[in-house]
């Protein structure tokens, strides 16, 4: 009788993110592991070939032989995409968020993103402001439409989204919105009120945790009684919410000069590109929006 | 409800190890006193100590291993006016006693005692050769009954004669714990069976770095100076000569140089358990083809995802530490996994 194969321990050596080291060096007692999760970022699933040749078997052989990276230790670079648990095993679909530009804010037709005008003089000078798209960072409540996010299912093969509600365990009730806190803040979708983050990290991300029960005025219609929607399939929560520039962009060029760029919009104009990430808290489905903040020279 | 998120159980989940790692430290004399033609030898202005580094010192891969310096007691015969650099070698021999071997009821600093047994009395180390390790070397400490030295005693280093080893002979089990530095061991010529107190050259002090040999190891009238012998003794160099001479004399006579370090590794294990209900979905944005997943066909195919990462959370979500493993690893409602993942600090 051979013995067993016990090379296949699973023991693992971690590192501490930049996170972790200066929670630690505080000293305040806020580096406390409570939680895991899984991740997969180095996985393509579309290299899963469920009609290979060679049977069942092989259908994963190119993923499992993907080789993996060493741990970054960015905490905002790793574990972008998580292993998620759900009960049943019967989901064919899952819900997504997708950028809705049908009735929410679409990228300015001039320079084909999601603009933020940061200040008074850009906003009444530029000719791109005569499209009406792009956010007003002046007057952030005279924007014409809010960012717009809707969650559900793009497909209609199990349900018309119009008619069929989308699973409770699979809606979206809470969404995290991260920016760089150095270039903006986020507001309602009315540009009524800021948005508090929760914390902002070494890096100067800031995360905001945005909770239909408590933060009602960022989330829409939502289910069936959605409208102008872009998902065919069942729907979840409508997020509306709107980037304003921080202070430092609005009354300084400081920021543009060091980590942005010029361009010609009709006028010289400083820009700089960034990335809104928008997670839903309970499937942790990710999007990322990037968002270019615009200033006349 | 689905999740991301799985709690850590403090009771069931999370443990503490603490490990004692060890790595042999073998110093052979050539460094010392030869390999780089002393350009790896630091002298100071001041003439306290010399400090010997791996490589020259002035090349910035250069590494601090470990200085000497010598000095003696108020009551040594070799304590005179006239005797060159006295001061000195009377300040360091009280700071290291100072620090070493701590103080009396009077508050008076107390002289290294050969046998380590301070209460009692007996003979003292009145003269006395410091080799300070750096804290690179010994990290945490030497580990006890490993220390090893040899160097010769007398006639020309040259030729090797009358080297002495002396170590640390039933140290692991036999140690003093009367020193304010922390646990030292008495350092013997000759075999473990002869490692009596009576035979003591000498003090190794664990956790400080510290050896301290007595100057009676050396003989009387040739402990001589490295590449130009002269045939003095230690007492005359401790008398007629600065520490700086002193040290040349001792690092040219060093054969040997070998001790095992540890390092108190604290770990803190998580075990990350994944039961078979959960994480066999994946929000990687690969996952899905238009809502639908592409690892399935139908409903009644499993979910199947893959593991390449474990994030370690704090309550607010915050990622406090990563660990990566070597390959994916299937996870799929047929399978249970449990992840070690340990913690080092």
């Amino acid at each position: 009788m051979a013995f067993l194969d016990n090379s296949g321990d699973i023991i693992l050596d971690a590192v501490l993110t930049d996170t972790g080291r200066m929670r630690l060096a505080k000293g305040d007692g806020s580096f406390k592991i409570a939680k895991f999760a899984l991740g997969d970022d180095e996985i393509n699933y579309q290299l899963y070939n469920k009609s290979h040749a060679s049977g069942s078997a092989y259908y994963d052989i190119e993923i499992v032989q993907t080789p993996v990276l060493e741990a970054f230790t960015n905490n905002t670079s790793t574990l972008k995409s998580k292993l998620v648990t759900i009960s049943r095993t019967n989901l064919l679909y899952l819900p997504q968020i997708v950028n809705n530009t049908t009735v929410g804010l679409q990228s300015n037709s001039t320079n084909n993103i999601l603009t933020v005008l940061v200040d008074q003089t850009t906003v009444e000078d530029l000719t791109i402001a005569s499209t009406g798209d792009y956010v007003n960072g002046y007057r952030i409540g005279d924007t014409k439409n809010a960012i717009v996010m809707d969650q559900g299912i793009k497909s209609n093969a199990i349900g018309d989204g119009s008619s069929v509600v989308l699973d409770a365990d699979l809606v979206e009730t809470q969404f995290m919105i991260e920016i760089d806190n150095r270039f903006g803040n986020i507001w309602d979708g009315n540009g009524a009120a800021q948005a508090t983050p929760s914390f902002v990290d070494d890096d100067n991300v800031a995360t905001y945790y945005l909770s239909k029960s408590t933060n009602k005025s960022y989330f829409g219609k939502s289910g069936t009684r959605m409208s102008g929607e872009v998902l065919s399939g069942p729907r979840g929560n409508r997020l509306k919410f709107l980037v304003a520039p921080s202070v430092d962009l609005n009354s300084s060029t400081y920021l543009f000069t060091q980590l942005g760029s010029t361009a010609t919009l009709g006028a010289a104009v400083y820009q700089i590109d960034t990335t809104v990430r928008i997670t839903g808290v309970t499937t942790g489905y990710r999007v990322d929006l990037p968002i270019r903040f615009v200033k006349k020279q | 409800m689905a999740t991301t998120f799985k709690t850590l159980n403090s009771a069931n989940d999370v443990t503490s190890t603490r490990t004692l790692l060890h790595e042999a430290i073998p110093l052979t004399g050539t460094i010392a006193s030869g390999t780089y033609t002393d350009e790896n030898i630091k002298n100071y202005s001041h003439g306290m100590f010399e400090s010997v580094y791996d490589y020259p010192y002035l090349s910035s891969s250069a590494n601090h291993i470990f200085d000497i310096t010598n000095g003696y007691s108020t009551t040594s015969p070799c304590s005179s006016s006239t005797s060159v650099q006295n001061s000195k070698k009377l300040n360091v021999y009280s700071q290291m006693a100072q620090v070493l071997v701590g103080y009396d009821a009077s508050g008076n600093i107390q002289d290294f005692d050969q046998d380590g047994d301070i209460a009692a009395g007996g003979a003292k180390i009145n003269e006395a050769l410091f080799v300070n390790f750096s804290r690179l070397l010994t990290k945490d400490e030497i580990k006890k009954g490993s220390f090893s030295l040899s160097t010769t005693t007398a006639g020309t280093p040259a030729a090797g004669n009358t080297t002495l080893t002396l170590q640390d002979h039933n140290a692991a089990t036999s140690y003093k714990v009367n020193s304010p530095a922390g646990e030292y061991g008495i350092l013997y010529t000759g075999s473990a069976a002869e490692a009596t107190a009576s035979n003591g050259v000498g003090l190794v002090y664990y956790q400080a770095g510290v050896a301290v040999l007595s100057g009676s190891v050396f003989a009387a009238s040739q402990m001589g100076t490295g590449g130009a012998f002269i045939a003095e003794g230690f007492q005359a160099i401790s008398t007629g000569s600065t520490i700086d001479v002193m040290a040349n004399c001792f690092r040219n006579r060093l054969t040997n140089i070998s001790f095992n370090n540890t390092v108190e590794l604290n770990s803190t294990i998580y075990f990350c358990r994944a039961s078979h209900n959960e994480f066999n979905y994946s929000n990687n944005p690969t996952y899905l083809s238009e809502s639908q997943i592409r690892v399935k066909n139908s409903t009644t195919d499993n979910p199947v995802s893959y593991v390449t990462t474990v994030g370690l959370y704090s309550s607010d979500n915050e990622l406090l530490a990563v660990a990566k493993l070597s390959e994916p690893l299937k996870k799929d409602p047929n399978t249970e996994v449990t992840l070690r993942v340990r913690l080092d600090f």
